[in-house]
């Protein structure tokens, strides 16, 4: 295969610049239909570009300002991560084929090449530049809502996501000043300053906890189909950061474990779907980070198999999530239901996306996430372990039954709507078709994780494994329906819920208001003290100088002369005295 | 069923047609039977080929089940009283900024 589509004139050349290319030049392109064009070839063009190399290694070198960029480092963790990014690509492009916005065209690609980029980046100055290009890039699918609500979101969003580029400089020159070393590797460490402010910089992206809102904020006021490219690139890039450079580091298992737990919680009551996706899809990332923080070569499959599946189902997911927006008009909770008697197709792919991620047998997440689970049980993280199954109750819970039995089933509203448009079906199919395919052939997914004759090692469909995990999910459904049962189960209600964003919307907000008003206040004061100060000075000064003030009167001379004699004596007392 | 939905009836897609008996009401208030029966089942499966597992704990017969069935309520009850009694407002809530969620 690899032979086939090798082409030498090409060997250096990293996958994620016809992508870019193709978002500028369809920046440029008005006709709606090539830029649509693009969208899909330039994915095609990236996988063949990943073929292309026969070896591993670093390619494509480009020299600037005394630094070397290696933009295209191919080794066995960034080929999984790049080939879902750009099967990732190819489903956006299919799925926003019928929109018209040549923003989000632009957007779309120039984002999803800077995250292949960074993938393929070697070094922290070219991690650094792609970084911050996907930060820039997405930002525009959140705007592309065009509402007041998501230009705040979006800002909001830019300016934590800026902090987070700005933190991956300052570690990668402190650190570079202390080792001369701008390497994007296994040498990065939180032990030194450099190297923490990086870790920090990877978890914002990450969304670990108390850094996480941007998600949950951002990703549900995104456009239909940027929700959809927004939730497979940014914090699968932070997972695969963490993986290259922090891999073992023990305090990602409790972070990861934490990440998993919370969003449960938020999501069991969340009235927006697609925020419970969001919520979801940062529950999904503990487990992944769990993995990193284990370290192990099974662990790190299993971070990098999950990664790889997650992008595909969650992608699924807010599709479908997407085409009931696209159709009703909403997708809150409290006002759908029924909607599987007008959009049949639609609820056949989510309910696999929620099969997928609730880790059923023979779907996709059954295989990914039993690494995961494999390695921490291996490596005694009891205590971690039982949170995770835990959290695997919690994902059967908000995604795999909420979202789907809210929108589709539970009490019918009457809601009547077309079926979702032709091609979102089909970016939805094509996503489903591979939470199935990889869920069965799993080998194939074991031969891309970065340890693969680790993964040979490991065999998902045991009997012990798939009588646990179906005990788990059985129960948690039985558990569903007795709470239902007994009007134990919260209704979908119209409401939000705060979360760590009040400390910055609403008490720092209040806070600078306050700051703002008590300055305000402070000037208004000080000025009226300097004024008044000014205006007094101002008569004093016209009492003295004026035409009519003391220095113009006449002054009697022999008033004068006394003066003039008293100060003469008083200089010659002085030259009488002095030594 | 409500009139509105009824006269709706005729928009219903025609794929979905052979399948509105999930729908049904006698398969809602089944769902409890079913969904018991199956976990009971798949819980005796244990006690006949016992599991091996690297944590001793999960060896337990039907581990996986009480954990679940315990994880579940125990997320919904926190998220209930938890979330939306402690941190939940009114949907209007951040209106004030003009960007209510």
């Amino acid at each position: 295969m690899i032979e086939t589509f090798h082409i030498e004139s090409l060997a250096h050349v990293s996958p994620a610049w016809p992508v870019i290319i193709a978002g500028l030049i369809a920046a440029i392109i008005a006709h709606n239909p090539v830029r649509k064009a693009l969208a899909l070839l330039a994915p095609i063009l990236a996988l063949l570009l990943w073929f292309n190399p026969t070896t591993t290694g670093t390619f494509g070198l480009i020299e600037f300002g005394g630094f070397t960029l290696e933009t295209f480092r191919y080794d066995n963790l960034s080929r999984i991560w790049s080939l879902v990014f750009i099967i990732a690509a190819f489903i956006n492009g299919l799925y926003g084929l019928h929109e018209k916005d040549r923003l989000a065209d632009v957007m779309g690609l120039i984002y999803s090449g800077a995250g292949l980029g960074a993938v393929f980046a070697g070094d922290l100055l070219t991690l650094f530049f792609f970084w911050e290009l996907t930060a820039i890039s997405s930002v525009f699918l959140i705007w592309g809502s065009r509402n007041n609500a998501s230009y705040k979101a979006g800002l909001r969003y830019l300016g934590i996501h800026i902090l987070s580029g700005v933190l991956l400089l300052a570690g990668a020159v402190i650190r570079a000043s202390e080792t001369g070393s701008w390497a994007f590797d296994g040498s990065l460490s939180i032990d030194t300053i450099g190297g923490f402010l990086i870790f920090i910089a990877f978890g914002i992206k990450c969304a670990f906890p108390f850094l996480h809102n941007w998600l949950q904020d951002a990703y549900p006021k995104a456009t239909i189909t940027g929700a959809v490219v927004l939730s497979a690139f940014t914090t699968k890039l932070a997972v695969y950061a963490l993986a290259r450079g922090y891999a073992g580091t023990e305090i990602l298992i409790y972070i990861g474990a934490v990440m998993t737990a919370f969003p449960v919680f938020f999501a069991v009551v969340e009235n927006d779907l697609r925020k419970v996706l969001s919520y979801s899809l940062n529950n999904q990332l503990g487990f992944m980070v769990v993995g990193i923080g284990v370290g192990t070569e099974l662990a790190l499959n299993g971070a990098a198999a999950h990664a790889f599946v997650h992008i595909i189902y969650k992608a699924l997911l807010f599709m479908s999530m997407g085409a009931v927006l696209h159709r009703v008009g909403t997708v809150k909770g409290s006002e759908l239901g029924g909607l599987f008697k007008s959009m049949p197709a639609t609820t056949f792919f989510c309910l696999i996306g929620a099969a997928s991620i609730s880790a059923f047998p023979l779907f996709s997440g059954f295989v990914a996430k039993a690494l995961t689970l494999a390695a921490v049980a291996q490596e005694h993280h009891t205590l971690v372990w039982l949170v995770l199954v835990f959290a695997s109750a919690g994902v059967l819970e908000h995604s795999g039954i909420k979202i789907p039995y809210f929108a589709f089933f539970a009490h019918d509203k009457g809601l009547r709507v077309r079926e979702a448009p032709v091609n979102m079906l089909m970016a939805m199919g094509l996503a489903a078709l591979l939470c199935v395919y990889l869920g069965i052939n799993y080998g194939v997914l074991y031969e891309l994780v970065p340890y693969p004759e680790a993964a040979l090692y490991y065999e998902p469909y045991t009997f012990d494994h798939i009588v646990g995990q179906m005990q788990l999910l059985l129960a948690a459904m039985f558990a569903f329906t007795v709470l239902v049962r007994f009007k134990l189960y919260p209704d979908e209600k119209r409401s939000v819920n705060v979360d760590f964003d009040w400390i910055y919307r609403r008490f720092l907000d209040g806070a600078a208001r306050w700051a703002w008003q008590m300055i305000d206040r402070l000037n208004a004061a000080v000025g009226n003290v300097v004024s008044s100060a000014q205006s007094r000075m101002g008569v004093k000064a016209f009492e003295i100088f004026s035409p009519g003030g003391q220095l113009s009167r006449d002054i009697p001379s022999g008033v004068l002369a006394i003066w003039t004699s008293a100060l003469l004596a008083v200089v010659l007392l002085i030259a009488y005295l002095a030594p | 069923m409500s009139d509105d939905h009824k006269k709706n009836d005729e928009l219903i897609h025609p794929v979905a047609r052979p399948f509105l008996w999930l729908d049904a009401k006698w398969l809602k208030s089944s769902m409890i039977w079913i969904f018991g029966i199956l976990t009971v089942a798949f819980v005796a499966a244990d006690i006949f080929h016992p599991r091996h597992e690297y944590v001793p704990l999960a060896e337990l017969t039907g581990f996986y089940a009480w954990w679940g069935f315990g994880a579940f309520v125990l997320a919904v009850m926190i998220g209930w009283i938890g979330v939306r009694g402690v941190l939940g407002r009114e949907e209007n809530y951040w209106d004030e900024e003009g960007d209510n969620d």
